[in-house]
């Protein structure tokens, strides 16, 4: 047992931590450590700026062109880009459809998909739930009939982040209602031009239209564009689920906001107060002992020795905690936090704020944040998975 | 970074687990604890196994070996629900013997190694609750040696030990960190009192009160000392509830898997389900602040403080969810006596007050918070 990384790691983490500190733009990494707006630009751009370096798929093997990195070396380079106020990879492209291309695409679908993946240059987005299939996502009616060399794609998909700029949506669509209905589904991709699809966007809590309805209107979808065979789309979702394990938890992201919230605490003049700040000492230590779980998953993951199945424990704790540090931010913040001025959001507004310029976007990350113990499979659900793997019926 | 156990260590949690198996069963727990908590014989069996020795140096007669095997150890014996003074008097006994002089250190360690002598740390002072050099205890020296007056509480299975390690001032007022020595003294000293009473949770302990009794002195300075002897425990603390949640969760899942309302097992029904799942969580996030605890033992002192209170302050709230879930899911029975699982509660519960509860440590880490934080940090 061993808790400090080996000297070829931290050797590892300082050349990402320079190479990030030299490339990521500040204007980017202000508006992040700020919480304020980001644009599709700036996560573009920060998109681009990885790809790159080869590093946009920085979970990839290196026969698909990415660095080849163990679970450590992943986590590290992802803890690096958080602190340093990097934005969230957009996880759809890189993170989600790519391990699924590599692992079951044809040769032609990886040389034709891939690239465009790794450079940044191609916005994916996901086509998963619908109105009617939220936690109970293998309910999914959203169809796709076999016309020759087509597929006609008929149906709604919702809650689809960041769709407003989606060129490329991979969904999971109905080819079959015989049998259970997990076994009907196919993993299709669809290019986001094609005539018949409407993109409609949702308008959140906080006001922003994170999220969109997107709709199948006879879409005609090449059927050199089916992943893998037909029907066996839940196989390869399951695959890509499996897929996320530690960043699930985005524990650097708590540490970053933890930060974030004792200068917000200090600012206010509320951080020696006992009682919030032992609110703030409390959420430290829950985020050190995710952090000590995210560890000992990597460790588990590296040595192959111990069996370590709590992703779904990561998940519940992990989204627990964003929506603590928010809460956190709102109880330090105090009354002005209830001023809504949306362009106070906006970096580089110079109009007046109400209150400190760091109170403004903390209610819009407190409404936000209530998504996070929603999707990626609700807490619940989680509890379900985990409660049938520890009492084993 | 590296979370395995070596195949050493993983044969020495086989052969505690082993005794627990053959050797030491419910029956006989709930024995010794409805007899007042007497566990000498039990701590032999301990030393019989090598284990008393553990952290002792190999030139007096122990194995030398470090926290983690420590760990393990307190892990297996908190599965047992072993109610032996173990850390106490195999663990920060060593740590505090450390500075003492070769000749006291020769006299005394040796048979710590073999168990033949079972000397516990009297820390605790009624006034003191959880302020470690909270010492009221006087120490005198006059023309034969030092001599000790003063009360100390709580010396776990104190009316069994051969022998105390017992700190008292030298000088300075009751909390200052300055003039605290440490001493040894022996159970049958002139002046000393002993008054032994079972605890809450099937052990021994003891009051003792020191009037004018002859000690030896260990060291002159012994604040440092005192604070790592008690992140000494701290870590045991921690490793033995992860045992004894470990172990409890086992029984419960058990029993949700037999048990049989409205005609079904009532692991079926997911009200429980969930509860058994944030149980899950309790445990592994104990589990892994458990570890940081023990590996952060040897980091310099700012660190260790730090990270210790952080380890105990999760690992008191996971001691308390857990046992009380674990008692409702089992419902009636769960409260009995007879039944093993209100026996883990009670543990559990008095953990909670060991070096230091989760209030005390929460309020360490609020003192010392720094702008960033993480298990690095």
């Amino acid at each position: 047992m061993d808790l400090n990384f080996t000297p070829d790691e931290l050797a590892f983490r300082e050349d990402i931590r320079q190479w990030v500190r030299a490339n990521l733009p500040p204007e980017i990494s202000h508006k992040v450590h700020n919480a304020l707006r980001l644009t599709r630009d700036d996560l573009q751009r920060w998109a681009k700026i990885l790809g790159s370096k080869g590093w946009l798929g920085w979970g990839w093997p290196q026969q698909f062109g990415g660095p080849g990195w163990n679970a450590i070396q992943k986590h590290l380079f992802e803890e690096e880009c958080a602190l340093a106020g990097a934005p969230r990879v957009v996880p759809f492209g890189p993170v989600m459809v790519a391990p699924v291309i590599m692992a079951f695409g044809s040769p032609e679908q990886q040389q034709r998909f891939l690239p465009g993946i790794a450079s940044g240059e191609v916005w994916w987005s996901q086509g998963y739930s619908e109105p009617g299939a939220g936690s109970d996502l293998a309910s999914l009616k959203c169809k796709a009939e076999r016309r020759g060399d087509k597929y006609i794609v008929n149906g709604q998909k919702t809650w689809t982040t960041l769709g407003q700029y989606g060129e490329w949506i991979f969904c999971l669509v109905r080819t079959s209602s015989d049998g259970k209905p997990q076994t009907g589904i196919s993993f299709l991709l669809i290019d986001m031009k094609s005539p018949g699809i409407t993109v409609r966007p949702i308008v959140l809590m906080d006001g922003e239209p994170e999220v969109n309805e997107v709709w199948f209107d006879n879409v005609e979808v090449p059927a050199e564009n089916l992943i893998g065979e037909e029907n066996k789309g839940w196989t390869y979702a399951k695959h890509l689920l499996a897929h996320e394990r530690t960043n699930i938890a985005d524990v650097n992201r708590a540490k970053r906001e933890l930060e974030r919230l004792k200068r917000i605490a200090k600012a206010e003049g509320v951080y020696e107060d006992t009682r919030l700040r032992d609110q703030i000492a409390l959420l430290e230590v829950d985020i050190v002992a995710l952090e000590m779980m995210v560890l000992r998953v990597l460790s588990a993951e590296k040595s192959g020795k111990q069996s370590l199945d709590v992703a779904g424990l990561l998940k519940i704790r992990g989204s627990e905690i964003q929506q603590r540090y928010a809460e956190l931010m709102m109880l330090a913040g105090g009354p002005c936090t209830r001023a809504f001025v949306s362009e106070a959001m906006d970096a580089g507004w110079q109009g007046d704020h109400v209150g400190a310029a760091h109170l403004a976007p903390l209610a819009a990350t407190y409404f936000n944040l209530r998504k996070t113990t929603i999707y990626g499979g609700s807490n619940e659900v989680q509890r379900n998975i985990v409660a049938q793997t520890v009492l084993g019926s | 970074m590296d979370f395995d156990f070596t195949d050493d260590q993983e044969s020495l949690r086989d052969a505690v687990r082993r005794w627990v198996d053959k050797g030491f069963n419910f029956e006989r727990r709930h024995a010794l604890a409805k007899a007042g908590g007497a566990t000498r014989a039990v701590y032999g069996e301990l030393a019989d196994l090598g284990l008393t020795g553990l952290v002792v140096p190999p030139d007096h007669g122990g194995m030398g070996f470090g926290a983690v095997e420590a760990m393990v150890v307190a892990e297996e014996l908190g599965r047992g629900l072993v109610n032996a003074p173990y850390a106490h008097a195999a663990l920060l006994t060593p740590a505090l013997m450390a500075a003492a002089p070769a000749p006291l250190q020769a006299a005394w360690l040796p048979k710590v190694a073999d168990g033949s002598a079972q000397v516990v740390p009297a820390l605790q002072e009624h006034a003191a609750r959880y302020r470690v050099l909270h010492v009221q205890t006087r120490a005198a020296h006059s023309g034969d040696g030092w001599r000790l007056s003063g009360h100390k509480s709580l010396v776990p299975a104190g009316d069994e030990a051969e022998a105390f390690i017992v700190p008292a001032r030298t000088a300075g007022d009751d909390d200052s960190s300055e003039g605290i020595g440490l001493f040894l003294v022996e159970s049958g000293a002139d002046g000393l009192g002993v008054r032994g009473y079972p605890t809450q949770d099937g052990a021994r302990a003891a009051d003792i009160t020191l009037s004018a009794t002859p000690a030896a002195m260990i060291s002159a300075d012994a604040a440092d000392a005192l604070m790592l002897a008690s992140d000494i425990g701290l870590a045991a603390t921690c490793a033995e509830a992860v045992g004894l949640m470990d172990r409890l969760l086992a029984i419960t899942i058990e029993y949700m898997n037999t048990r049989k309302q409205f005609g079904v097992a009532i692991a079926g029904f997911q009200a429980l389900r969930h509860r058994v799942a944030d149980v899950k969580m309790q445990l592994e996030l104990g589990r892994s602040m458990s570890y940081y605890a023990t590996l952060k033992l040897g980091e310099p002192t700012p660190q260790r403080r730090r990270a210790l209170s952080q380890a105990k302050v999760q690992l008191g709230q996971s001691m308390r969810f857990v046992s009380q879930q674990c008692i409702q899911l089992h419902g009636g029975i769960g409260c009995t006596d007879e039944y093993i699982a209100s026996h883990y509660f009670k543990r559990l519960t008095m953990l909670e007050t060991a070096f230091g509860d989760s209030l005390h440590h929460l309020g360490e880490v609020s003192d010392r918070m720094q702008d960033t934080a993480g298990v690095f940090a």
